[in-house]
């Protein structure tokens, strides 16, 4: 596998901006203004003919007259005038660029043309370029946000391809509303030159990377993303959302594996050889990174479950055998142990029921116990992750007075357990830590009660167990791969 | 290979079942006792070399979907059914046989079938899953790209829907998986030794005590 350095693409110390604007609907308005808004680290050059200054940056009227070397160049400029601007750049020596623009052979053939002669033009002077009709980058090390949408991610381990713009940064937009912090995008757009592959590639020998995700609708024949994409897997997890799972039509073959072979099918059947993890919607996409870059990988399938309800617990266990992952029963001495923790007439079984408790201590003294024992690899906790709420109380509320008084002392006390520092959700993070096993909760409540859950308190957490144990079922997955590469 | 030029050679863009099935024991894939024959007297031979019952196959290049052209005579089990079979199908009105595949009759209590497609993308595949008609009902089939460790193919079996279709039912015994994985391989390795080679079907592969045989097998040239 050669060695793609894109270190200067994403971390660059200078950039170029040509087609600036100070009109806040170009793009060159806007993307410079994110630039700027994020806190970029390096230095940064508007280029535009027509203007002195924009956004109080001193603007040059070509790339020539830049001062200083020029490690990324932003393109936004309309499509027919940027073949002679990758002259300009390549002059200057610029080694990375980013082609915003659009009506490139996403148009059709006339487009397609111009698409070449840029490229071929940028390979003349040895410029790498993203795009053309990119939604641009995004990089944590440099705070650099050369994007097109005002979305701020928060920094993570995650790096991200998308090959939709407006699909991939929505992740950044989601992400940022569940606390799950990214370490580099790219929003590749055309693949005019650097591909989907190149970003593999470079993530997977990037040390600041230790999950990459992307969305993926197709890629060029004889592009060789089944060896690259197995040896960086053998490293870190690689999850994949693919668009356009559905043949249209079925396929005139002479042999029936002919027929069956549907692109979709035979991608499913490569993600799957080359250890990489397939989602089926853009809600699993975030869901498994989550996971994968917070929580320490399971080292088998087999799974404890502790609840605070027996449905749950049920629905949980359902969910697990569904997807091939093992509910051991518990021995002896860990009923035992479990014994002192709970009532008489606890269920003495995996799930552990906690049988209406509200108490959070026997909560997680039950868990320490289950998640120490060797019979598991992984525990899912329901109901653990949710913090006391607000007590539903209004003002307005009319009734007799003691219906009153009732609801304002439930309110107090309620406001009260509030005020305790969570020490559940710490105590959590520890056990995960100690154990090094993987412990997802399961917890009702708004996205921002689990981006504090993760972002507070390190704790992975969803919304509903079949969430929770999709996510596992991958991890138990990878380890299998991991496993079979020994 | 002598078998694929030679019909390259003559222009065939696949081989007969013979042929295809030729192939496949180069490769140490197991297949039907069978042999070639022109005459109802040659029929009678080699159907008794072979053990009744037998099936006949009317054989040649332009005959690929032998069970739509009526050109199948299944459970054969004496001289006589033989001659009269023979007599039939080389009397066929909707095509013309010459030669006639003589053929063990395995009668398999499930069809599985594994096959290899040429993907632009990804090169040689090798495609496996349930056999006979559920082929193209149940859609249920998994593909790898060549070559396939032997994990691949024990993975691979584990990649259908209808997975359970190896393990004991019903009195007989599962499937010889270590011997599923070595025709996965070999199918593999036919795909990266012949470029040729465009697409193969072995539908359906059967079972004789647990043991799989391709019993029917299609080599389809670029």
């Amino acid at each position: 596998m050669n060695d793609l350095n894109l270190d200067r693409l994403f971390n660059p110390k200078s950039i170029a901006m040509i087609g600036a604007s100070a009109n806040p609907s170009k793009w060159g308005f806007i993307i410079l203004l994110n630039i700027l808004k994020g806190d970029y680290s390096g230095k940064i050059y508007p280029v535009n003919p027509k203007e002195d200054s924009i956004l109080g940056q001193k603007c040059y009227p070509c790339v020539a007259d830049v001062p200083e070397a020029v490690d990324l160049v932003i393109i936004t400029t309309p499509a027919k005038v940027v073949p002679p601007l990758i002259d300009e750049c390549g002059q200057k020596g610029i080694p990375f660029g980013i082609v915003v623009t659009s009506d490139f052979s996403e148009t059709g053939p006339e487009g397609a043309a111009l698409e070449r002669d840029v490229v071929s033009r940028a390979a003349k002077y040895g410029i790498r370029l993203v795009g053309p009709n990119s939604m641009g980058i995004f990089s944590s090390q440099t705070k650099l946000h050369a994007k097109m949408p005002p979305i701020m991610p928060l920094q993570g381990n995650i790096s991200m391809f998308s090959q939709s713009g407006n699909l991939g940064v929505q992740m950044l937009g989601w992400g940022a509303e569940e606390g799950v912090g990214f370490e580099k995008f790219v929003s590749s757009g055309n693949e005019g030159d650097l591909s989907c592959l190149d970003y593999i590639r470079y993530f997977g020998q990037d040390k600041a990377t230790d999950v990459i995700i992307g969305y993926l609708e197709g890629i060029d024949p004889g592009m060789e993303l089944f060896p690259v994409a197995q040896e960086v897997s053998r490293k870190k997890p690689i999850i994949v959302f693919k668009g356009g799972r559905t043949d249209a039509g079925g396929r005139a073959a002479a042999t029936h594996t002919g027929a069956m072979a549907g692109q979709s099918k035979i991608f499913k059947s490569v993600f799957r050889q080359a250890g990489m993890l397939e989602v089926k919607t853009s809600q699993a996409l975030l869901d498994c990174a989550r996971a994968f870059a917070n929580c320490p990988l399971p080292k088998g399938n087999r799974i404890g479950i502790i609840t605070r309800g027996g449905g749950w617990g049920v629905i949980t266990v359902d969910a697990c055998e569904e997807n091939g992952l093992k509910i051991p029963q518990l021995p002896d001495k860990i009923i035992r142990k479990l014994d002192k923790h709970l009532p008489k007439y606890w269920s003495r079984g995996n799930p552990i029921d906690l049988v209406a408790t509200i108490a959070h201590d026997p909560y997680l003294d039950c868990l320490e116990v289950l998640a120490e024992w060797e019979g598991v690899d992984a525990v899912i906790a329901l109901g653990a992750g949710r913090r006391t709420p607000q007590y539903p109380y209004s003002k307005d509320v009319k009734g007799p007075q003691p219906l009153l008084d009732a609801i304002k002392m439930a309110s107090e006390y309620f406001d009260q357990r509030r005020k305790k520092p969570d020490w559940m959700l710490e105590g959590i993070g520890r056990l995960v830590k100690r154990t090094g096993k993987p412990i997802i909760v399961v917890a009702i409540g708004p996205e921002t009660l689990h981006r504090s859950n993760l972002y507070e308190f390190q704790v992975v957490s969803y919304p509903t167990p079949e969430r929770a144990v999709r996510v596992l079922w991958q991890m138990c997955k990878y380890r299998r791969f991991l496993d079979s590469q020994q | 290979m002598k078998l694929i030029e030679d019909a390259l050679k003559r222009g065939a863009t696949s081989l007969s079942e013979y042929e295809s099935k030729l192939l496949l024991a180069e490769y140490g894939i197991p297949i039907t006792r069978e042999g070639i024959v022109s005459t109802a007297e040659d029929a009678v031979k080699k159907a008794a070399e072979i053990g009744y019952p037998v099936v006949l196959k009317g054989s040649g290049e332009a005959i690929s979907h032998k069970t739509e052209m009526n050109l199948i005579s299944l459970n054969l089990k004496d001289e006589e059914d033989v001659r009269q079979a023979f007599k039939e199908l080389t009397t066929n009105p909707k095509a013309e046989v010459k030669e006639v595949l003589v053929q063990q009759m395995i009668k398999g209590d499930r069809e599985l079938m594994v096959g290899l497609t040429r993907d632009s993308q990804f090169g040689p595949c090798v495609m496996y899953g349930l056999g006979g008609i559920f082929t193209e009902i149940l859609e249920d089939v998994a593909f790898r790209v060549a070559p396939l460790t032997r994990w691949d193919a024990m993975d691979m079996m584990n990649d259908i829907k209808g997975k359970k279709i190896l393990e004991a039912f019903r009195g007989k015994p599962a499937v010889d998986r270590e011997a599923l994985a070595d025709i996965l391989l070999a199918v593999g390795q036919i795909g990266l030794d012949h470029d040729k080679v465009h697409e193969i079907d072995i539908n359906p592969l059967k079972l004789i005590d647990g043991k799989p045989v391709a019993v029917d097998a299609l080599v389809v040239f670029e």
